[in-house]
């Protein structure tokens, strides 16, 4: 009982987006945009002038506040910072990884299916029947 | 007598151990399906999801190659202080993963609030029923005609002393205020995009849940395979 983890639960929590301008507006469309009172917004545009700082202060943002339940991040974003990503490991906020209109899901790069991939390795099941 | 008692004890003790190990057994190959099911799932829902968001993509394209490029920009977004009109309930999920929920922590599980109310404030008005035949009717795509703004497009689709819900017709409302960001008159396309990446939202919640889902079906599977390990 010491060790589980508390979920924080809340009832109006946000989507952030990490993502290209086109899936950024997208979602907008959507209802999910949000500006607080000191006009900082629940998303980042990532373009070519983006640098990789700005990407990976972004995501421990996103990740830290709390009123945030979902963090949605461009699967081609996630791979410039994708130390970051795979040692993130709190329920909340869940991050998925997105596709892009120039870079299609790839599952092998997905954050999550390599943290379970390896129970399918050739050492787990060998280990297994020995 | 006794002797077929004492016969008997190691026989039963065996037996007991034997249905003991089968139902661990049992259980561990429950585990793995439960884990490579709610897999299957997510892989399933990624892969409609990249419909989705190719359809909405499309979309934009079309609305930014009839509108104008300067007219479907990031430069437009509106940065004055405003809620999100879509948002999420996260709670605690016990159910079918109570036990890994108790021994793993718990598992968490997302509700889409779409187009919940501002004046509402931050408790939200529930998630509010789209009436479906609505939808249909304004998906489709109508002609732009000149000089008519969103709420005239409004009044026209819903006027008064229609049977059409109050809910229903906040919904359209903060539509065409999202819609109204990138001016008075808007390609047909662009409301298009905007059901397309609302369709999107909806799978993305759907993602989100099968991914705890994994990943509490593979802790408890990881848990099994340890304790057998140390068993043998």
């Amino acid at each position: 009982m010491a060790n589980r983890s508390q979920i924080p639960t809340c009832n109006s929590a946000l989507i952030a987006m990490i993502a290209d301008e086109d899936t950024v507006t997208g979602f907008l469309l959507a209802g999910v945009g949000n500006v607080d009172l000191r006009r900082k917004t629940n998303y980042l545009i990532v373009d070519s002038k983006t640098t990789v700082k700005a990407i990976e202060d972004a995501f421990k943002e996103f990740t830290t506040k709390e009123d945030i339940a979902i963090v949605l991040i461009s699967q081609y974003v996630a791979n410039m910072i994708r130390f970051l990503v795979d040692s993130y490991n709190k329920p909340v906020p869940a991050i998925l990884e997105i596709p892009s209109k120039d870079h299609p899901y790839d599952p092998a790069q997905d954050s999550v299916l390599s943290r379970v991939k390896h129970l399918f390795s050739t050492e787990s099941v060998a280990s297994g029947r020995r | 007598m006794e002797e077929e008692e004492q016969q008997n004890r190691p026989e039963s003790c065996e037996n007991g151990r034997e249905d003991g190990e089968a139902e661990e057994q049992r259980q561990q190959e429950e585990s793995v399906l439960q884990f490579l099911d709610s897999m299957d799932g997510y892989l399933t829902l990624l892969d409609s999801l990249s419909s989705t968001l190719r359809q909405g993509w499309i979309d934009l394209a079309s609305a930014r190659h009839s509108m104008g490029v300067s007219r479907v920009t990031s430069v437009l977004f509106d940065l004055k202080l405003h809620s999100a009109s879509t948002t999420l309930h996260v709670a605690e999920q016990g159910g079918d993963f109570s036990l890994i929920a108790d021994s793993m922590g718990e598992q968490p599980h997302f509700v889409l609030y779409k187009w919940s109310s501002s004046d509402s404030g931050k408790c939200g008005s529930g998630e509010i029923e789209i009436d479906k035949r609505e939808l249909q009717q304004s998906s489709s795509p109508q002609l732009r005609h000149r000089g008519a703004s969103p709420h005239s497009e409004l009044q026209k689709e819903y006027p008064a002393g229609s049977t059409t819900s109050p809910k229903a017709y906040q919904v359209q409302n903060e539509r065409f205020k999202l819609l109204s960001v990138f001016g008075t008159l808007v390609s047909p396309k662009l409301h298009t995009a905007q059901l397309s990446f609302e369709t999107a939202l909806g799978t993305l919640v759907k993602i989100a849940n099968m991914r705890s889902s994994m990943l509490s079906a593979f802790a408890q599977v990881q848990k099994q395979s340890q304790a057998t390990t140390k068993m043998a």
